[in-house]
């Protein structure tokens, strides 16, 4: 088996993960509606794969200050997925859940965190469920890790994990829309390599040659 | 890896599990600023050298040397190392206490003098570095800016 890194990914293996994304980001739309008790849809989901660089320039920059909830894979697909909530999102959630909203994540109590800790890993879980429907995958999810700091240090642990195999990430993005707002989706997906070519020739993309 | 003589300060954002290793030879105030992510660099031939502890301070030493640092009178300030986030489950997430111990096996090995660190923790760092003085801060979320 050729093992191909991202950069080296054909249109057809390309346009087969942007299908997971939007299945995916459609199923994580659902479930965040279903927790928030509010009508929520994806619009325009977006998979790219992105040197690291670009992917911070896409987030908004290194320095900024978000949350992340993170959940580690093993089994038939290895890597680390992270949910980064940016503050409209973060609003988004406690206004439904909570009737609160925050202008500094200084202000997140334990039971904000919580609730975001829990909407992170569900919307994680029910992209991941997509994902191994459509590819027949058996994998296992950690316990969601939260934290709340600077977003190029965030998004450094993916890299970190995998940035021996990959200068690259893929990235999940679109918006949500609810009740007329757009708020950012901002999911990354790092598989490790073994895996992602394994994810590719279980979709029946993989020119193994 | 950034460099400057004299003046201009030398920065970079966001340190998490990644160690900025600032390198400075006092005499001719020449000031080299290295992000490091990972610990070893294990293959020959890669192209991003300057990621890996070892091959990025090997590298930038013989840089500074060649325009006219002397290893001996270089000296070295560190900080990230942090741990992001608390991952259940095993070997995922110590990667920025591999890099410090990385960092400052290699210093050691090179012959340069680690002069101050701030390493470890949970939180991300902001780095400076300033040619004229010789002078490192670091900024951080929820905590004081630290001068060393």
């Amino acid at each position: 088996m050729i093992i191909k890194s991202y950069d080296e990914l054909s249109s057809l293996e390309l346009d087969t993960l942007k299908e997971i994304g939007s299945i995916g980001t459609g199923n994580a739309a659902t479930s965040l509606s279903a927790l928030i008790g509010k009508p929520v849809r994806i619009q325009q989901p977006e998979v790219r794969i992105m040197e690291y660089n670009e992917a911070i320039e896409w987030i908004g920059g290194p320095e900024p200050i978000t949350a992340g909830v993170l959940v580690g894979m093993s089994g038939q697909l290895s890597g680390i997925m992270l949910s980064v909530q940016q503050l409209d999102f973060v609003n988004l959630v406690l206004e439904s859940m909570m009737e609160r909203t925050i202008k500094d994540y200084m202000e997140l109590g334990e039971i904000e965190r919580s609730a975001l800790t829990e909407v992170g890993n569900i919307m994680i879980s029910t992209f991941i469920n997509a994902l191994s429907g459509l590819a027949d995958l058996d994998i296992k999810l950690t316990v969601p890790a939260f934290t709340v700091d600077m977003q190029g240090a965030i998004m450094a642990v993916p890299m970190a994990e995998y940035g021996g195999q990959s200068n690259y990430i893929m990235t999940i993005g679109g918006n949500f829309i609810c009740n007329g707002k757009e708020i950012p989706c901002r999911l990354l997906l790092s598989p490790d390599i073994r895996s992602l070519n394994f994810l590719l020739r279980k979709l029946g993309v993989n020119s193994g040659e | 890896m950034k460099m400057a003589q004299g003046s201009g300060m030398l920065i970079t954002y966001a340190l998490g599990s990644c160690i900025g290793i600032c390198l400075y030879d006092q005499r001719i105030k020449l000031a080299s600023l290295i992000h490091i992510m990972l610990p070893l660099n294990m293959e020959p031939g890669r192209k991003n050298t300057m990621k890996y502890a070892d091959t990025g301070i090997r590298e930038t030493l013989k840089l500074m040397e060649s325009k006219g640092a002397s290893r001996s009178r270089i000296t070295a300030k560190i900080a990230g190392g942090a741990k992001m986030f608390e991952i259940s489950g095993g070997n995922l997430g110590n990667i920025g206490q591999r890099n410090i111990e990385s960092v400052r096996m290699h210093l050691k090995r090179e012959g340069i003098q680690l002069l101050k660190e701030d390493v470890g923790g949970s939180v991300a760092r902001t780095l400076l570095f300033d040619p004229a003085t010789g002078m490192a801060c670091v900024r951080s979320y929820g905590r004081p800016e630290m001068i060393f």
